[in-house]
């Protein structure tokens, strides 16, 4: 059977011999030459397909289980009611073969590789599928283990690049360390770090500084003081009320699924966010997390197109936010782009400066401090906001002072709403495009909202209802500083020397 | 006359006229149908199949579809008219709308293709749609109504200028 390859670059072929040679000598990772290839782990499609699997055997299974059990106690004679066993035996040997040979096949025909320059995954029996992925592109990688894959000591590689299709490329499943290294190297090459072409090996795992861990505490107080706590008082209240305008206790039993749907929910919640931890290292921002699903997500500088802050009403008294962040690729998964784009689910707002100040390095402010904080809870012009005319109280009766927006070196700030409060901030080298809007109200106010287009994502920047004057000089403002910032902006290769002059 | 909106100081560029007709062609025959779906109720009460539908509703459903479908065609002029561009040296600015009016601005540096597309009506008239796709969603700069030349000419200049000053996402 003859390989399959993209097309390569000659240095490609070139510089992953080099790294043959010298790995002959030492062990470690080295870069694939063009046409050496490699399989993910033989468990892989069961671990992968267990679910398809245990549904197909209930499915079938249960009935032929039970004519066969009702076989076997009537001495093995001809049983009206059912299939007789052999043929219950032939059909579960059949499905064993069946799947056995889908899983070999779908196991054998998939296959991968890094070169220096891109990432290769070919997989499918029957329509064959090839992609192909530029490592310097990278926009974030993810370690995921399902349950089932830790029980094996599995895990799966995602590979976010903006330039591939709609989802991410998948390495479905590697063993742990193995998933690691070609994580460490893969963000090696990316970050455009000089590897030694004698010595590929010292492409080291980037060493990680611990930066937070939110104790279970924490994550359960949060889980409890939100939306779903919410439903759970309205359908309690709803149950009782129920209850006495029937008075029998069996109407209780209409509300048993939502009761557990809400249980559900409070479970996910908690699972999900459960042994959250950040770390830094100069790969970027490492964040794990997942109680029975584990997952480590790596977000190298500068990949990072938005952040959003959020604070609920009930998370008021306590004084904690949640923060998300817009990363190219992870809005266009839509499976599991909830729990992806939380960078912090609950912190105080030490915390949330914190992983500010990991997220944007450089705030742009002399006071970073008091300026996100004004952000995050302030009102009125303090610290530099301009927020929405007198006359926008007809709309925002309540808000007007808090819509507001401020810009300072390297990123704008936009903030609104008095319950939910939210503050979103872009810097200025990842704004996209630009927009302005006006309604019928808001023309007859001489109001404009001012939008700010971002990759797809939790976090869409807006600043509501301005003095249409004011809209336009943030407007052409910052078209302008967007500009001035990709000019000088970092290259997308953040450990090599800036050869970006324009 | 400078919608109160865009930014002052810029000549916008308007799409070609006859992007009228097209829309008239293209949403009369949508409007024609909604019409004919409209008038189900009274050409059955007419003909006696549907006897107890009451007579107004009937009347009203038909002359408020009616009604609706007009003023939607008496405002494409208008809106066409409200549709234009402008090149800047670093961004190109897209405005529209008469109600809800929207100024873009997508720079070149983040556009990742140029789309141009023509349907059939608009091929019968001479003109070319041309969108532009930025790594954000949100971005929904269509140009419709451009001559076919010009959409030539935009995305070859869109498309030189985009690689001049192209930046990573």
């Amino acid at each position: 059977m003859s390989v399959v390859s993209g097309p390569a670059a000659p240095n490609d072929d070139a510089q992953g011999r080099t790294a043959g040679l010298a790995f002959a000598q030492g062990t470690g990772f080295r870069t694939d030459s063009v046409d050496e290839w490699h399989r993910v782990h033989p468990v892989s499609p069961l671990v992968r397909g267990w679910l398809a699997v245990v549904a197909l055997i209930f499915l079938f299974g249960r009935n032929s289980f039970d004519d066969l059990l009702a076989s076997i106690r009537s001495g093995g004679r001809h049983n009206p009611a059912g299939a007789p066993a052999w043929l219950i035996l032939l059909f579960l040997g059949a499905a064993v073969v069946v799947f056995g040979i889908y899983f070999f096949l779908s196991w054998y025909y998939t296959r991968y590789q890094v070169t220096n320059d891109h990432v290769r995954v070919n997989s499918g029996v029957v329509f064959r599928r090839q992609r192909q992925a530029r490592i310097d592109r990278v926009q974030a990688i993810d370690v995921v283990q399902p349950l089932l894959a830790r029980i094996f000591a599995l895990a799966e590689l995602k590979f976010e690049v903006a330039d591939a299709g709609k989802s991410a490329m998948k390495l479905s499943f590697l063993r742990l360390d193995e998933a690691q290294r070609l994580r460490a190297a893969i963000l090696a090459r990316a970050s455009g770090m000089s590897v030694d072409p004698c010595r590929p090996s010292a492409a080291p795992q980037a060493p990680e500084r611990a930066v937070l861990a939110l104790t279970p505490g924490r994550i359960a107080g949060a889980t409890l003081l939100s939306g779903i706590s919410v439903a759970a008082l309205a359908l309690a209240a709803a149950a009782i009320g129920a209850l006495y305008a029937t008075g029998s206790p069996s109407i209780l039993a209409v509300f048993l699924p939502l009761a557990l749907a809400v249980a559900a929910a409070y479970w996910k919640a908690f699972t999900i966010d459960c042994n959250f931890r950040i770390a830094q290292s100069p790969d970027g921002v490492r964040l794990r997390y997942g109680m029975l699903d584990t997952r480590a997500q790596t977000i190298p500088p500068g990949r990072v197109q938005a952040v959003g802050i959020t604070q609920s009403p009930w998370w008021r008294p306590a004084g904690w936010y949640r923060v998300h962040i817009n990363v190219a690729g992870y809005g266009s998964d839509h499976r599991d782009s909830g729990p992806r784009t939380v960078v912090l689910p609950v912190g105080t707002e030490a915390e949330v400066m914190t992983i500010l100040g990991l997220i944007f390095p450089d705030p742009g402010t002399a006071d970073p401090l008091g300026v996100f904080r004004a952000g995050l809870r302030g009102k009125g012009t303090a610290h530099g906001f301009v927020h929405s005319p007198p006359r926008a109280r007809l709309l925002d009766p309540l808000a007007w002072r808090r819509n507001g927006y401020r810009f300072t070196d390297t990123a704008l700030l936009c903030r609104h709403g008095v319950f939910f409060r939210r503050l979103q901030v872009v810097p200025h080298e990842r704004t996209q495009s630009l927009s302005l809007f006006q309604g019928p109200l808001m023309r007859r106010l001489h109001l404009v909202n001012f939008e700010l287009h971002s990759t797809a994502g939790p976090v869409r920047p807006v600043v509501r209802h301005l003095d249409t004057a004011t809209a336009h000089e943030l407007f052409t403002g910052q078209a302008a500083r967007a500009a001035t910032a990709r000019r000088i902006g970092r290259p997308d290769r953040w450990l090599e020397e800036s050869n970006h002059e324009h | 006359m400078r919608e109160p909106i865009s930014p002052a100081g810029l000549e916008f560029r308007h799409v070609s006229p006859k992007l009228v007709t097209v829309r008239l062609l293209e949403r009369g025959l949508g409007s024609l149908l909604t019409v004919a779906v409209a008038s189900l109720p009274l050409v059955l009460r007419l003909a006696g199949v549907w006897g107890g539908f009451p007579g107004w509703l009937a009347w009203a459903i038909l002359l408020l579809t009616l009604l609706i479908m007009l003023w939607r065609l008496a405002l494409i002029p208008r809106q066409v008219r409200a549709i234009g561009y402008a090149e800047r040296d670093d961004d190109l600015l897209i405005r529209g709308g008469i109600f809800f009016q929207r100024v873009m601005v997508v720079p070149y540096g983040r556009m990742q293709y140029v789309d141009v597309s023509v349907g059939p009506v608009e091929r019968l008239f001479g003109l070319s749609s041309i969108k532009l796709h930025t790594a954000s969603a949100s971005t929904n700069a269509l140009l419709a109504g451009l001559p076919t030349a010009e959409a030539a000419r935009l995305r070859e200049q869109l498309s030189a200028r985009g690689e001049a000053k192209l930046a990573g996402l």
